[in-house]
């Protein structure tokens, strides 16, 4: 038996990350068995314990400041699968058992198992395809090998699909369609790289590979293809045809998920390949064209966003603003700088508040639509008045948008700034702040109506639980903005040893 | 000082923003929140009490490295807190408490919002402390104009909101600038200003400072939002706001650029836009009929001296002038605040049966250009050592001229002035009690000037001559434009206003164009293609490395 | 030519059939074929490599053969998925393009509030 290196061996504590994965698993078995009303109450009893086991996975690697590790069954890569929690690992997946948890609550009043019926069709695929898109999320920001991850992606785009098109009427089966085709022409993508990639080094095991990783033509056709399959999943500018009907189509709690969430799951796995898998490419060209797909998609999608008379439509067009934002992280935080630490710790902040101010915004949207009927924003005079709580969540999500204290968004920009900066790349800067402007105009579009007067009738007020759900994941986007240095710290834990390896 | 004054400064200083935070607070309860919004007059209070212990004592300081904060009184921004906190518990008190028709709840809070980030922009000692106060101290205030929301307060606001984001942006893409060139990464004002000189980026970041800043200032050309916003503004609003929240640029140039060196270039530049905007608000202020235009039109010129002031001191290396500037800048506050409910006073006051209200609001207006004796005869002594004797001095006292020339203009127009629409409407209280704001307003700089030098020097025949002409110079001006004014041009409120907002739409057909691209780009074909060629294009550009 | 040039030029030519028809086709039925075309080119690369590991002197390796039986269960589930979707849609349009009915603002004033 050959002595397992130090960077493969499990660490203590590492089968948190089994049951972090097996308990959405489990749910969704439960689910199944039991059926009907109890669908719902097995996610709901879940939400709990996934984000218990979030937050001890995240302790455990805050103590001991490096990052958890599971071999399945004991075997360890190439043979074995491994599991591996970071910093960032950390993060999102506290990140989605907030947000999922909050979406879940929220969407109690829409998904109800009516009075007297056994089971309901639209509930019952609701509940299990929320766990099933926490279960894919999980093993995406855990998983230890790049063909596991591939199937989490699958996993994950099964699940989210569906989700889209639950009220079955006709917009929604196309929206539904043209998200599944694209994401699938990304997987194929991702898994003739992945193909490449075995063929070249004889293992997918993002450790291993990172040690082996030369520059070979297999490897350079390999990170075009995994890298543009996954762009394609995560929408990026100009592959966004399937995000804003999809995103602005689903049900709000869905929608929420969807853009909170679901890009951000291909994006870290974008994070993932080129910061883990990659760094020891000669490099720089191909990042700088990652950062420049993203500019063109924060002016893109912030203009298009300005020009929305649909409030879902410009959360959803924001969406594809902001996810420009986060590959701006390509080119600020590689290479050994000074500044990638900034950049790193920018980039992701971005990504955290983005995740809780997007849902934020789409499930005070489903409020609004809920209780006036429409989303029309021509016709939001006096609503400001009427339902203060979901606009107070509206501005507050609209505040990190926009990059403005005290928010999340803030301290992403400011960041981000900082390192294009010290980097001396003008043209970020000059995007971001380009990007700030649009957002405040798309928000204050918005916002200018809905706070004049005017005579508004409510079909029915809004319940305060959900405003107040809303309204906390707005507050959880605006408090990351006080985040002490040792969570940016934090953030780098596990990266130091890929980065050394340059 | 003594220790215990220094703790008792250290917990002033917090107080300064902790009581107000404190009331913002107190709004999340149902409970205490109607108290708290009536209250919120007594929220500058420690503010105030931290300027007059600054003033006497020397800088306050205080530092919580665990929150990256740190907050410092020194005694430009002591001067100004001190003139500010007064206008804000004065209004506030007038607005908010007593029998007066109650303001809706979002007004109150976003007067506490605004009053918040007013007294934090003084004592703000670090980067992103000061960027969240100045933030604080703009983006609220939106409601504070379109509070009536007429179509004409929500252009006002918007273009407020237009000028107010631009300018946040200049200055976030600033202070990154001036953050990257402190080696040492900290984000204290005082370390980053004295790593400047070193810094790659020093020029612009400057350029930056000065075009943010002067947009909060409304210099000339970026003056346009000023007139509409203030016109449109209730009052009580227009009042803090033109006094007190305007400031946030002045200390904002007077923390952000070098002084004590001489800086050849940024200086002349600076004194040069503040000389143009000093004349050219009055030029533009007499064609104009209400008075609260009037009125903002002087802000403009009024901005513009302190920034020519400012700029003479950075091309010289003055590194005392930003306390004399601060002392003019508090004058102001004072005067233009009490101006503006001056506006309120006369629409309710019958002028055929009481005069003196009209008197008092020419006293306090002419102060402005330095009558003898009053605040602005301070003010304007004040900026005598950092303007010097040679052509920045004959400019200063023509403006002077030309600001009585603009103030006599108002005080006719005020005159003029008939009751009635909710924009001159002022709290019953101001006019109550306008004779003891009034002249609190014209004498209350004496109490501030043994700060920086001996008011009694300022008593002399030569200055008080040096007070007078330029008066009568405006006086003569003022008759002359009484008989010939009906032949001046009608300009539009906000002048280069109306040219943006045409730029500013056709912007808009931009945006069309980009929605034909978004349909194509959407197209499957389209989309595939894109898929395909990003993937060839990185495995391009990662075969080719960097 | 040896079987494995052989199968690397079939991959490549099944990738290449599919991306074309994935591109070109309008109509969702040919695309989910077009997807298992180019799936299928990717499942054969895979064969390769297991085969180059057996030819770099281990008997075989069995990792490629996993991930192929994987791979194959998930492009069968998509297929699935993509194809009762598209029934669906058959059942309530009567029509199946991608394209032509996907409008960005879709119609009705409802669609926001579901």
């Amino acid at each position: 038996m050959i002595e397992t290196p130090p960077a493969l061996a499990a660490t203590a504590g590492g089968s948190l990350l089994v049951l972090a994965i097996l308990a959405p698993v489990a749910g969704i078995l439960l689910s199944f068995a039991l059926g009907g009303r109890f669908a719902e109450r097995v996610a709901l009893g879940l939400t709990p314990i996934g984000l218990a086991i979030a937050f001890a996975i995240a302790a455990l690697v805050w103590r001991s400041g490096a990052p958890l590790v599971y071999n399945v069954a004991g075997l360890p890569p190439p043979l074995g699968i491994a599991l591996r929690a970071d910093g960032i690992s950390c993060v999102m997946l506290a990140a989605a058992a907030l947000v999922i948890a909050a979406a879940a609550f929220y969407a109690r009043a829409n998904f109800a198992t009516p009075k007297g019926v056994m089971e309901a069709r639209a509930p019952l695929a609701f509940w299990i395809l929320v766990q099933a898109v926490w279960a894919a999320l999980t093993i995406l920001f855990v998983g230890g090998d790049l063909f596991n991850l591939y199937v989490a992606l699958e996993l994950l785009t099964f699940a989210a699909v569906p989700l889209v098109c639950l009220s079955g009427k006709p917009e929604t089966l196309v929206a539904a369609l043209r998200y599944l085709m694209f994401a699938l022409f990304g997987s194929v993508f991702y898994l003739l790289g992945a193909a490449l990639l075995y063929g070249a080094y004889g293992t997918l095991d993002i450790v291993l590979l990172a040690e082996r990783m030369r520059a070979l033509p297999a490897v350079w056709l390999a990170a075009g293809l995994m890298t543009a399959g996954l762009l394609a999943k995560t929408a990026l500018f100009p592959l966004h045809l399937w995000l804003p009907p999809a995103h602005a189509n689903a049900p709000a709690a869905a929608s929420a998920v969807l853009s909170g969430l679901v890009v951000k799951g291909s994006f870290f796995l974008t994070v993932r390949l080129w910061f883990y898998v990659l760094p020891a490419l000669p490099g720089g060209a191909a990042e700088a064209v990652l950062g420049t797909l993203g500019s063109a998609a924060v002016l893109f999608g912030s203009v298009l966003a300005l020009r929305q008379e649909r409030l879902k439509l410009l959360i959803a067009y924001s969406t594809l603003a902001q996810i420009g934002y986060l590959f701006l992280i390509f080119p600020l935080a590689s290479g050994a700088h000074p500044w990638v630490a900034d950049g790193w710790s920018g980039g992701i902040m971005q990504t955290l508040s983005h995740a809780f101010a997007k849902a934020a915004m789409f499930m005070s949207a489903g409020l609004l639509a809920e209780s006036l009927g429409h989303d029309r924003i021509a016709e939001f005079a006096g609503a400001g008045r009427a339902m203060p709580a979901t606009f107070f969540a509206l501005g507050l999500g609209g505040l990190s948008l926009m990059g403005l204290p005290p928010s999340g968004g803030f301290a992403a920009k400011w960041l981000l700034l900082r390192a294009s900066v010290a980097a001396g790349q003008w043209s970020w800067a000059i995007v971001m702040l380009a990007g700030g402007l649009l957002a405040a105009g798309y928000v204050y579009r918005i916002l200018a109506p809905a706070l004049s007067a005017g005579a508004i009738v409510l079909e029915a007020p809004p319940q305060r639980s959900r405003e107040a759900i809303a309204l906390a994941l707005a507050i959880v986007a605006a408090a990351l903005g006080f985040a002490p240095q040792s969570f940016f710290d934090f953030l780098e834990v596990g990266r130091a040893a890929a980065t050394a390896l340059r | 000082m003594t220790g215990a004054a220094t703790a008792l400064g250290s917990w002033l200083l917090a107080a300064t923003l902790a009581v107000p935070l404190l009331f913002l607070a107190a709004c999340l309860s149902a409970r205490l929140r109607s108290t708290a919004l009536a209250l919120q007059w007594l929220a500058p209070v420690p503010a105030l009490a931290a300027a007059i212990l600054a003033m006497g004592g020397g800088p306050l300081a205080l530092d919580w490295p665990a929150l990256r904060m740190s907050l410092k009184l020194d005694l430009p921004g002591a001067l100004i807190l001190a003139a500010a906190s007064l206008l804000w518990i004065v209004v506030g008190a007038a607005t908010f408490s007593g029998e007066a028709r109650k303001p809706n709840e979002r007004f109150a809070v976003s007067w506490l919002l605004t009053m918040t980030g007013n007294l934090g922009v003084f004592v703000a000692a670090d980067l992103l402390t000061f960027y969240l106060v100045y933030a604080l101290v703009s983006i609220p205030a939106y409601e504070l104009i379109v509070r009536d929301g007429s179509p004409s307060s929500r252009r006002a606001g918007g273009v407020y909101m237009a000028f107010t984001i631009l300018g946040g942006a200049l200055l976030l893409m600033a202070f990154a600038l001036l953050a990257a060139g402190e080696p040492r990464g900290s984000l204290r004002i005082d370390d980053v200003m004295a790593a400047l000189p070193g810094s790659p980026w020093s020029d612009a970041a400057l350029a930056l400072v000065i075009a943010g800043f002067g947009m909060k200032m409304a210099l000339a050309p970026l003056n346009g939002w000023m007139p509409p916003t203030y016109a449109a503004a209730p009052i009580p609003a227009a009042a803090v706001l033109s006094g007190a929240a305007v400031k946030a640029g002045a200390i904002g140039l007077i923390r952000f650029l070098p002084f004590g060196a001489p800086l050849q270039g940024w200086g002349e530049a600076l004194a040069i836009i503040g000389f143009v905007s000093a004349f050219y608000g009055v030029a533009i202020g007499v064609t104009q009929q209400n008075p609260k235009t009037v009125l903002a039109y002087s802000s403009i010129s009024q901005m513009g001296v302190v920034a020519a002031v400012i700029g003479m001191a950075l091309a010289s290396g003055d590194a005392s002038a930003p306390s004399k500037v601060a002392f003019y800048a508090a004058n102001h506050v004072l005067a233009k605040g009490a101006l503006f409910l001056a506006v309120g006073v006369a629409a309710a006051t019958d002028r055929h049966r009481d005069r003196w209200p009209l008197i008092l609001a020419a006293v306090l207006a002419l102060s402005l250009a330095g009558l003898p004796l009053t605040g602005g005869a301070l003010a304007k002594f004040a900026l005598k050592a950092p303007l010097g004797y040679g052509l920045a001095a004959s400019l200063a006292n023509a403006s002077a001229a030309g600001t009585a020339l603009l103030m006599l203009h108002f005080v006719t127009r005020l005159a003029g002035t008939s009751s009635g629409g909710e924009e001159t409407e002022g709290p019953a209280a101001i006019v109550r009690f306008w004779p003891a704001i009034a002249i609190g307003a014209i004498f209350i700089p004496w109490l501030l000037y043994p700060a920086i030098g001996n008011p009694l020097n300022t008593a002399t025949v030569p200055t008080v001559w040096d007070g007078l002409w330029p008066i009568a110079i405006g006086a003569a001006l003022a008759l002359a434009l009484r008989r010939w004014g009906a032949s001046l041009p009608r300009i539009a409120e906000g002048d280069t206003i109306v040219a943006v907002e045409t730029a500013f739409n056709s912007g808009f057909a931009l945006g069309g164009l980009l929605e034909r691209l978004d349909a194509r780009l959407r197209q499957w074909p389209a989309a595939s293609l894109s898929l395909l060629t990003i993937a060839l294009l990185l495995a391009a550009m990662a075969a080719y490395g960097g | 030519m040896s079987a494995s040039t052989l199968a690397g030029l079939v991959g490549a030519a099944l990738v290449g059939l599919g991306l074309y028809g994935f591109i070109v086709s309008p109509q969702p039925l040919r695309k989910i074929l077009a997807f298992n075309l180019i799936g299928n080119g990717a499942f054969l690369v895979f064969g390769i490599v297991a085969r180059k590991g057996a030819a770099a002197g281990f008997p075989f390796d069995p990792v490629p053969q996993a991930m192929v039986i994987t791979g194959i269960v998930v492009a069968f589930a998509a297929s699935a998925l993509a194809a009762a979707l598209i029934l669906r849609l058959q059942e309530e349009t009567g029509n199946v393009l991608l394209d032509s009915d996907a409008p960005a603002k879709p119609p009705g004033d409802e669609a926001g509030a579901s």
